[in-house]
């Protein structure tokens, strides 16, 4: 799952939260999804180092 | 050619004029020849039989005064302004009447930057009517791209600042950084070809085309037609952040997006973390009070309901001081039915009770 795939999950998690809709059983599978999302978020900004690498470069043809 | 002089004793002695006449006789037999340099101080006038200027070494500034019949001069249609180079054919020349040297030009060509901007705006006019630059070729970058290509030399300045600027912005960047030549001959096939590899790579979503400032001719390798249309080929988004703002190489003009400095190519490749952060903290903040929020309308609509169901029950119109009559279980709206005698039960506000009716009216 992408930072982008979690962040969107969890954003629409919330908004059907607020909105009121879900049933209370719903609601805390959703609640304890966000929470997982929310995790994967802060995993993928805090622990994930960045990485640089070099690509060898091929001669031009 | 022969040229009188006088003779004073042993000693003889030419005109002026017939010194100039000399030396301009001798001057002819000279080759004519190619001059490179500096136009400087190019003077045209209409009423003047022959255009002047001056031909500058940029070595070490010699100069050569330039004159060149004005007909052929327009004929060439050269447009040519001060400080730019030129090629000139001519053969040296003395004006007789003013011992003045030059070189009679009979044509001029436009050298260098000339040149290669007239081939550079023609290559620019065939790409864009090829639809090469088109608004509508161009890919949206992605917001969170999996790895950042770059391409850049392995000189260190424009590499690093990318990177650095990159990694400022977004720390867990992952970065794949092709080196190649992007200066001289050999780098616009180099670069084409940089481009080429990082776009095979794996989870590589846009790649960023970096080269510091230079000087008009070192950023040449950016308007190649190869590098040019290998931008504009390339299926990932590509941003062109080559020289500075005012430079416009034509891999800017085919590129999904163009910076002008190394952290506007930052900005436009990798989100930034610290607005993440925010983002982030404030949805957990929100979901966090959903549930309490959940559970209170839930409540305020559980009362609202009992509110309503209270209001349409019987048993507020019976503690108003109704009273509700049944027989044999079914609830007497009319007397019809009864008889003196029936027994009937009595339902009041607070209890009841049972009772038989003396008469009916």
């Amino acid at each position: 799952m992408t930072y982008e795939e979690a962040q969107r999950e969890l954003e629409q998690i919330v908004q059907q939260l607020e909105s009121g809709q879900a049933d209370l059983d719903s609601a805390i599978k959703l609640w304890e999804r966000g929470e997982e999302l929310h995790r994967i978020c802060l995993e993928k900004l805090d622990s994930a180092q960045g990485k640089i690498e070099t690509l060898r470069p091929t001669e031009p043809a | 050619m022969k040229v009188e002089a006088e003779q004073y004793g042993d000693r003889t002695v030419y005109s002026v004029s017939a010194f100039n006449r000399g030396v301009a006789a001798w001057l002819t037999r000279l080759p004519t020849v190619w001059v490179e340099g500096e136009v400087t101080e190019l003077r045209r006038q209409e009423r003047w039989q022959s255009v002047f200027f001056t031909l500058k070494d940029p070595g070490d500034g010699a100069c050569l005064p330039v004159s060149m019949p004005r007909g052929q001069f327009d004929a060439l249609r050269l447009d040519l302004v001060d400080g730019e180079r030129a090629h000139v054919y001519g053969r040296p020349e003395l004006f007789e009447a003013r011992g003045d040297f030059r070189l009679r030009a009979l044509s001029i060509e436009r050298f260098g930057l000339g040149d290669h901007l007239a081939a550079l705006e023609r290559l620019k006019q065939k790409l864009a009517a090829e639809g090469l630059f088109a608004p509508a070729r161009k890919g949206r970058l992605p917001r969170f791209p999996r790895r950042v290509g770059l391409v850049t030399g392995n000189d260190a300045a424009a590499k690093r600042d990318v990177l650095t600027a990159i990694t400022t912005r977004f720390p867990p960047a992952r970065v794949v950084v092709a080196e190649t030549y992007v200066q001289g001959p050999r780098a616009a096939p180099a670069l084409a070809t940089a481009l080429q590899d990082l776009c095979a790579q794996q989870d590589v979503d846009v790649i960023v085309l970096a080269r510091g400032g230079g000087s008009f001719e070192d950023l040449l390798p950016f308007s190649d037609e190869r590098l040019v249309r290998a931008v504009a080929a390339c299926s990932v988004p590509v941003v062109s952040a080559v020289g500075h703002e005012q430079d416009t190489p034509l891999t800017d003009l085919a590129a999904d997006a163009r910076a002008s400095t190394p952290s506007v190519a930052a900005r436009l490749v990798v989100p930034d973390a610290d607005e993440l952060r925010e983002r982030l903290t404030q949805t957990r903040r929100r979901l966090q009070g959903a549930p309490l929020l959940l559970l209170e309308r839930k409540r305020a609509r559980l009362d609202g309901a009992y509110g309503r169901l209270r209001a349409l029950s019987p048993r507020a119109t019976l503690e108003r001081g109704y009273a509700i009559v049944r027989t044999d279980d079914q609830i007497v709206r009319a007397s019809q039915g009864l008889q003196p005698g029936s027994r009937v039960e009595v339902e009041l506000g607070e209890g009841g009770f049972g009772a038989t009716v003396e008469e009916t009216r």
